[in-house]
């Protein structure tokens, strides 16, 4: 059936199948199903092929969604993956992670009086059905330059900028501490958004491109810096930001208090089913890894981030009696996705707004084993630009066994780097300062490519460059580095 | 655009303008064919429309040898004739496997090594050719099929150039073929250069490879059959119907005329290039020399063998990250329509930053001010009032736009003391009075609309000869956009198609075009009559001319104005910047001391106030506003218009999507157009002056800016500014001016003097007068006075009889309204009745005549042009275009020249007698009897889309009785001796009728309408 003009009135927008609450708190499987090709093909036409393509304007890859979308429209199965994957080095993962409903589908043309074309879904469709397909790409045409690169992290950044460089016949070696790819993509994001399968299958794209991964292998302890430089062309560095943001509560040491990251890697692990998760490390944090008791406890998880809700989510999967998130603005000033928010909802998580915690109370009897309850003062919803105000005397206490911590992350200086990129490429905040791929042209720091540290040789991307962010940020810092890494490679000596 | 070609033989249709840099400002490597804009004809000579006069065109291309064409020798006939200049594989082999040529042809590689130099590659080429031609070659075949690295490709399109011209010089030119084998061309255009500079025959191989490998994969599906090699056929097909639309824009008929004719003009290219290849070329400003070339050449050969590089998706036609800039990219767009809604000077600063500062993309942003030396207070200049009034809305017909954004932008510019204008297609006269009336009312080739009423309705009276977006070509209303309402406002049937001829069919020369504004004046003296343009070379003469036939404004648009709906090709390579044009009219007014006599209007891609400031110190009076208003109307430039499926509203006609998506509000476009106004009064600041009259025209206020890139030091704008052999001081044309015709009009006057009473009074009566062929557009006064007084229709109860003798001048009877009856006893010139809405003319020889009336002219050519009602008898013959565009009137004529019936759309044609050929092209509504007696009726009608009918007493009854009492009322006004002997042996004539109907309407649904009618 061809497609008439008036499809995206006609043809509501449709997501593929969600699992009912009831079942998907039980297990660790994604949410969200897949699409048929009928299906696919169906919400694809609704795209209305627009003179001004936002999504593909506002996605930070600027993936080229109208034409994916109308090549699936025809079934083209394997062309829209090329295309996917020309933009985009780990589509599937973008697919599932990003915050659409922020960027392409936020964008959408028809996102304003209709429904926005379903972007994530039809992109996650197109790799899942042409990968089970057989597809996988084609580095028939490259050839080999000899050259041999050194990636510190494999997360989004580093597998983007691994793959890029393997299509520009470059050898790309990933190195990373953990036992498994991916990053958080792998640890950090829990499994109902994400599946591991997922991360194995790129994983196995990966490797059949000529990517090497390095795993169980931390720079500094086991290789140091200048040996990876001596044996490589060039290294990229894309070791993400782990080190959480301390609110400086009072009480935030009790033993039943933890910030999101431990507790969600932990769960990762476990999930994964890794062998003695103990002696792994989890970035950012020297304490033994947290047990994931919950259990008919009572969850409150202070920050109202994607993060919170990953740890929320996590939790009523993990069996808590009560989950509830406190954040300090309203609704609407919730910086994640709005998606999340109601999937959370949907699972049972209460919602607190406008409270600003205060301090983390343990028992009064001493026991000291646990917190009891985290003491919130009501905040007023502060004019544009203004700071938070609290209500004086609108105290109270919330209950609770567990208290999750989850105020975002940010960069951090490693030893190994420090003493080897001069502090001018650090920001206050422990950032590695390069110029990006998105940076306006008058941040271009003279005589260098975009994401060269002052060390030639040394490039930087992700997280390490711009403290936490998108996954889709983190794939076009990779992308863009891999471009630049080629660029510097071909340099006349 | 392949896919387009291949799959429906059509090229690809797109909508809004052209919002790319120029070639030559662009920072990426373009295509070269990018630098040459098609020249169209507009006043000076009628472009044709090839579709519906197919008749006339020829792609028939020869191959051989030439010889005297004098001299009549058989040598001279061995030719192969092809009926197009494009070749398919087959076609080359065979033609090169001929006895005649399978030793006389030669391939020349378009390929030099690196270090060479593209300008010494090309001269080498040219000279080997010569040398092969002079040892026998009869076809040259210049191939840059075979690319080897470490070489560097000459253009297809340079080495034709250059070879012809080499060729030509040589004198040895006819003694051979050029035969291109190229993969730059894909599209008409690329091939219409290649021909336009000397190209006997291309074979574009990438095109078809391209094709086929689509249609092994599946992707592509046929048209007609299975067969894969069909798309190619069918592409060819979708080539020719392009080629053919490229050369009818400049009225030229045949391929053979259109070769080596160099119709074009270049933007962006260098002297030394334009000598060597394109010589006698118009090429003003500089740009690429053949250094910029070939290292463009270089990065496209690198790119190319690169393996790890995907191909380039393109940006041409929309915005892609990282390709080619657009003018209205989402951050302009989002911008604008984010300062409209929240009504913040500090928003529209944004959006003005994002344009003013974007990176060079139209030759004005070459151009920067120069800031006085002290800066006036902004309290000192004029105010934001006094400049709304210089801003119009650009025509924008109620067809492409909603009629609910068409409101708001004409209540928008009422209020705010600014122009908006109707567009091509009518207004609701329940519009007229209020504040959704349009003070600008468009006069445009389709004639849709336009009444006696709906003239003396406007302040402006716009006669649109050429589109930005597709000058020298006509226009489609496709069936699906004609509503109830579209129907009604142009007079035609729900659901079946509207055609707008390519030319106005009264304006083939400036002589036309001054008698139309004269007619206009005539029917509406208070309005002022301005005529668009669009910009070209040589328009500097044609707006001279316009000026000499008495318009009160001019408006030049640029290449860049949008479109509801035009071929991509049009909307990419026709017409050229507003800058360049404006400076051209400015120069040749000012030096012929015209330039206080019209009032200059720029309109194309006007965004902020700096581009007023610009276009005025370029000399523009008044400012057009097309695609911004729309945007903020909620417009979100999504390039879908010719869909009709618009998700905000602006551009459908679709009912759901109007009344529930439709967002935008008059208010918006007001905010914006303060915006501008405040801005230009900033910038005027800036420039030390008060009002933006004292700036008008000075050049000197102006500075070129050297550009960024290589190709844009290339440029040299310093002739934009030139105000050099001037005869005036004169620099700007005051807002009351007006450019009164010089024929006073005087039996007119009398004419109105005597009825005036009369009408306003509405007894009727009856009146004689003397006329001679000096007197024009008698009867257009009167309509006006009665359209002011009664309406189209009001005075029909009490008509005034007007009795005339003597020959008619031109426009006799134009724009007739009710109760006006003219009665000539005579003969009349052109355009009788053009654009009747009611009343009656009747023409008959005078008594004293020697001659035989019935087959003697009466009338001259294009009569009842635009008519949408009324009745014309004539005893006698008629015209060549006798009731083109008609829809609604009736008419009955002896006899009628060629294309009778054009583009008719409504009304009742009766023919007593031969017709010429291509009768009824385009006809899509109403019906015509004709006399056939030489039984030649049925080779000389149009095909395509009417249906021709014996009359039969079995079944049409109801038309033989109308076709009975339509001759009796002609006998009974003209006294015509062959109808009456028609009428006496009535049973032996009526077997020698057609009837002639189109093809979409049932001989039901016609006897409906006459039921109705009668």
């Amino acid at each position: 059936m061809k497609p008439t003009p008036f499809q995206f009135i006609d043809v509501p927008r449709k997501q593929p199948r969600e699992l009912p609450v009831a079942v998907r708190v039980l297990g660790w499987s994604e949410i969200y199903g897949g699409y048929d090709p009928a299906g696919a093909a169906e919400q694809s036409a609704r795209c209305l092929d627009c003179g001004n393509p936002y999504c593909s304007a506002k996605c930070p890859v600027h993936n080229d969604i109208p034409n994916w979308l109308s090549l699936v429209r025809e079934g083209r199965l394997f062309e829209a993956c090329d295309l996917a994957h020309e933009t985009n080095p780990l589509p599937e993962i973008c697919g599932r992670v990003c915050p659409q409903d922020r960027l392409c589908e936020g964008a959408c043309t028809i996102n304003v009086g209709f429904e926005a074309v379903t972007i994530g879904s039809v992109e996650k469709y197109i790799v899942d059905t042409a990968v089970k397909a057989g597809w996988r790409p084609d580095l028939s045409k490259v050839k080999a330059t000899g050259r041999r690169v050194a990636i510190i992290g494999a997360g989004p950044a580093g597998l983007a900028c691994a793959d890029r460089l393997a299509r520009a016949g470059i050898e790309a070696h990933v190195f990373d501490r953990y036992e498994q790819i991916g990053g958080l993509l792998t640890f950090g994001i829990p499994p109902f958004k994400l599946e591991k399968e997922v991360i194995a299958t790129r994983r196995q794209l990966l490797e059949g491109m000529g990517v090497l991964f390095h795993l169980g292998v931390e720079i500094g302890r086991d290789v140091s810096l200048e040996s990876l430089e001596a044996d490589f062309d060039a290294v990229f560095v894309g070791n993400g930001a782990y080190r959480y943001v301390d609110g400086g509560l009072p009480g935030q040491d009790r033993p039943g208090a933890l910030p999101a990251l431990p507790f969600l890697i932990a769960n990762g692990r476990a999930v994964l089913g890794t062998p003695e998760a103990q002696n792994w490390p989890i970035a950012g944090w020297v304490n033994p890894a947290p047990t994931l008791d919950v259990r008919g406890k009572r969850v409150v998880v202070l920050g109202g981030g994607d993060t919170g809700m990953d740890c929320v989510r996590t939790a009523v999967r993990l069996g808590a009696a009560h989950v509830t998130c406190v954040y300090r603005r309203d609704e609407a000033s919730m910086p994640g996705s709005r998606r999340e928010v109601k999937n959370a909802r949907d699972e049972g998580v209460q919602f607190l707004f406008q409270r600003q915690p205060l301090e983390i109370l343990g028992h009064a009897d001493g026991a000291g084993s646990a917190v009891r309850a985290v003491r919130v003062v009501e905040t007023e919803l502060p004019a544009r630009g203004a700071g938070l105000t609290t209500k004086a005397g609108s105290e109270t206490e919330i209950a609770a066994d567990v208290v999750i911590l989850a105020f975002g992350f940010r960069a951090e200086q490693s030893d190994w780097l420090t003493a080897h990129l001069p502090s001018g490429d650090w920001s206050a905040d422990a950032r590695l300062e390069v110029c990006r791929s998105d940076s306006p042209r008058s941040a271009r720091i003279p005589d260098r490519l975009p994401y060269q540290t002052s060390r030639s040789n040394v490039f930087a991307g992700g997280d390490a460059v711009r403290g936490a962010d998108l996954v889709v940020t983190a794939v076009q810092d990779g992308r863009d580095a891999a471009a630049s890494i080629v660029q510097w490679l071909r340099r006349p000596v | 655009m392949l896919r387009v070609l291949a799959e429906t033989e059509q090229e690809a249709v797109g909508s809004m303008g052209d919002d790319t840099p120029l070639a030559v400002l662009s920072a990426q490597p373009r295509s070269l064919y990018d630098y040459f804009r098609q020249a169209f004809a507009q006043v000076t000579n009628p472009p044709i429309d090839p579709l519906r006069e197919q008749c006339v065109m020829s792609l028939v291309t020869q191959i051989g040898r030439e010889g005297n064409v004098f001299e009549m020798a058989p040598e001279n006939a061995r030719q192969v004739m092809l009926n197009s200049p494009l070749l398919s594989q087959r076609k080359l082999r065979q033609i090169l496997a001929m006895d005649e040529f399978a030793n006389a042809h030669e391939r020349f590689r378009l390929y030099f090594p690196q270090g060479t130099g593209l300008k010494a590659a090309l001269e080498a080429l040219a000279e080997r050719v010569e040398q092969s031609v002079r040892a026998g070659t009869v076809i040259v075949v210049l191939s840059d099929l075979d690319p080897q690295e470490g070489d560097l490709p000459i253009h297809a399109l340079l080495a034709t150039g250059a070879v012809h011209q080499h060729l030509v010089q040589a004198g040895l030119r006819c003694e051979c073929n050029l035969i291109i084998e190229t993969g730059t061309a894909r599209d008409p255009h690329h091939v219409a250069c290649l021909l336009g500079y000397g190209a006997t025959a291309v074979y574009p191989y990438l095109a078809y490879q391209t094709l086929l490998s689509l249609g092994r994969e599946k992707v592509l599906k046929p048209k007609r059959s299975g067969e894969v090699t069909e798309l190619g056929r069918s592409y060819r097909r979708g080539i020719k119907k392009g080629l053919l639309k490229i050369i009818s824009k400049m009225g030229i008929s045949t391929i053979g005329s259109y070769r080596g004719a160099r119709l074009f003009e270049i933007i962006g290219l260098q002297r030394e290039v334009v000598d060597l290849c394109f010589a006698h070329t118009p090429s003003r400003v500089g740009g690429a020399g053949f250094r910029d070339l070939e290292l463009e050449a270089g990065i496209l050969m690198d790119s190319a063998l690169d393996d790890s590089q995907g191909l380039d998706a393109g940006s041409l036609l929309k915005y892609r990250h990282g390709g080619e800039y657009h003018m209205f990219n989402p951050e302009v767009v989002q911008t604008l329509q984010r300062a409209v809604m929240s009504g913040n000077y500090d928003d529209y600063r944004q959006f003005a930053h994002a344009v003013n500062d974007r990176p060079p993309s139209t030759l004005r942003d070459l151009l920067a001010l120069k800031p006085a030396p002290q800066a006036l207070p902004l309290s000192e200049v004029e105010s934001v009032d006094t400049l709304l009034k210089r801003f119009d809305s650009a025509g924008m017909s109620l067809g492409a736009l909603s009629p609910e954004a068409h409101e708001a932008l004409a209540i928008a510019m009422n209020r705010l003391g600014g122009r908006s204008n109707s567009g091509e297609g009518g207004e609701d006269p329940a519009r007229q009075g209020t504040e959704k009336s349009s003070k600008i009312k468009q006069v445009a080739s389709g004639r849709f609309g336009v009444t006696p009423e709906y003239l003396i309705h406007a302040e402006v009276l716009q006669i649109k000869v050429a589109q930005g977006a597709k000058p020298g070509e006509g226009g489609q209303l496709p069936g699906h956009k004609v509503n109830e309402l579209i129907a009604r406002l142009r007079y035609a049937r729900p659901g079946i198609g509207l055609i707008s001829p390519p030319p106005h069919h009264d304006i083939y020369s400036i002589e036309d075009l001054a008698q139309l504004i004269f007619d206009l004046k005539q029917i509406n003296p208070e309005a002022l009559v301005s005529v668009k343009l669009v910009a070209h070379a040589g328009i500097g003469t044609v707006v001279a001319g316009v000026a000499k036939a008495y318009a009160d404004m001019v408006t030049i648009s640029g290449y860049d104005g949008g479109t509801g709906a035009s071929p991509l090709s049009s909307i990419k390579y026709a017409g050229t910047p507003w800058e360049m044009g404006l400076a051209e009219a400015r120069q040749t007014l000012r030096r012929n001391g015209l330039r206080g006599k019209v009032r200059l209007q720029i309109d194309g891609g006007l965004k902020t106030g700096l581009d007023v400031v610009k276009a005025a110190l370029l000399g523009a009076d008044s400012f057009g506003f097309g695609t911004v208003p729309m945007i903020a109307l909620g417009c979100k430039y999504l390039r879908i218009c010719h869909l009709n499926n618009c998700a905000t509203g602006v551009a459908t006609q679709d009912e759901r999507l109007r009344e529930q998506y439709f967002t935008g509000l008059p208010e918006r476009v007001m905010n914006y157009f303060r915006f501008v106004a405040e801005e230009t009064r900033e910038w005027l600041a800036v420039l030390g002056a008060r009002s933006l009259e004292e700036i008008i025209g000075r050049t000197d206020l102006l500075r070129v800016l050297e550009g960024e890139t290589a190709k844009q030091r290339g440029l040299d704008l310093k002739p934009l500014l030139s105000n050099d052999a001037l005869v005036t001081d004169v620099q700007h044309c005051d807002a009351g001016t007006r450019n009164p015709p010089r024929d006073p009009a005087l039996l007119a006057g009398r004419m109105l003097a005597a009825m005036t009473p009369a009408i306003e009074q509405k007894t009727g009566g009856e009146f004689s007068f003397e006329i001679s062929n000096r007197d024009r557009s008698i009867g257009a006064g009167l309509s006006g006075v009665i359209a002011r007084h009664h309406g189209n229709h009001g005075m029909r109860d009490k008509p005034v009889y007007v009795r005339l003798s003597g020959n008619a001048g031109q426009s006799f009877g134009a724009f007739n309204a009710g109760g006006l009856n003219l009665y000539l006893e005579g003969d009349a010139n052109d355009y009788v009745g053009k654009g009747m809405s009611d009343g009656k003319i009747v023409l008959r020889p005078p008594s004293s005549a020697r001659y035989l009336p019935r087959d003697t002219p009466i009338m001259g050519n294009t009569c009842l042009y635009g008519a949408t009602g009324g009745e014309l008898y004539a005893a006698g013959r008629a015209g060549e275009r006798f009731a083109v565009r008609n829809s609604g009137a009736t008419a009955v004529v002896e006899g009628a020249g060629d294309h009778c019936c054009e583009y008719m759309t409504g009304g009742v044609v009766v023919v007593l007698g031969s017709t010429g050929m291509n009768f009824g092209a385009g006809f899509t509504g109403g019906l015509a009897y004709v006399l056939d007696l030489d039984r030649h009726f049925v080779d000389r009608y149009n095909h395509e889309l009417i249906d021709i009918l014996r009359l039969s007493p079995e079944g049409m009854e109801h038309h033989l009785q109308h076709l009975k009492r339509l001759v009796t009322r002609h006998v009974f006004e003209t006294d015509s001796a062959w109808g009456r002997t028609l009428l006496t042996e009535y049973r032996d004539y009526v077997g020698k009728f057609w009837l002639v109907k189109p093809k979409a309407a049932s001989l039901e649904s016609l006897i409906d309408t006459l039921k109705r009618a009668a």
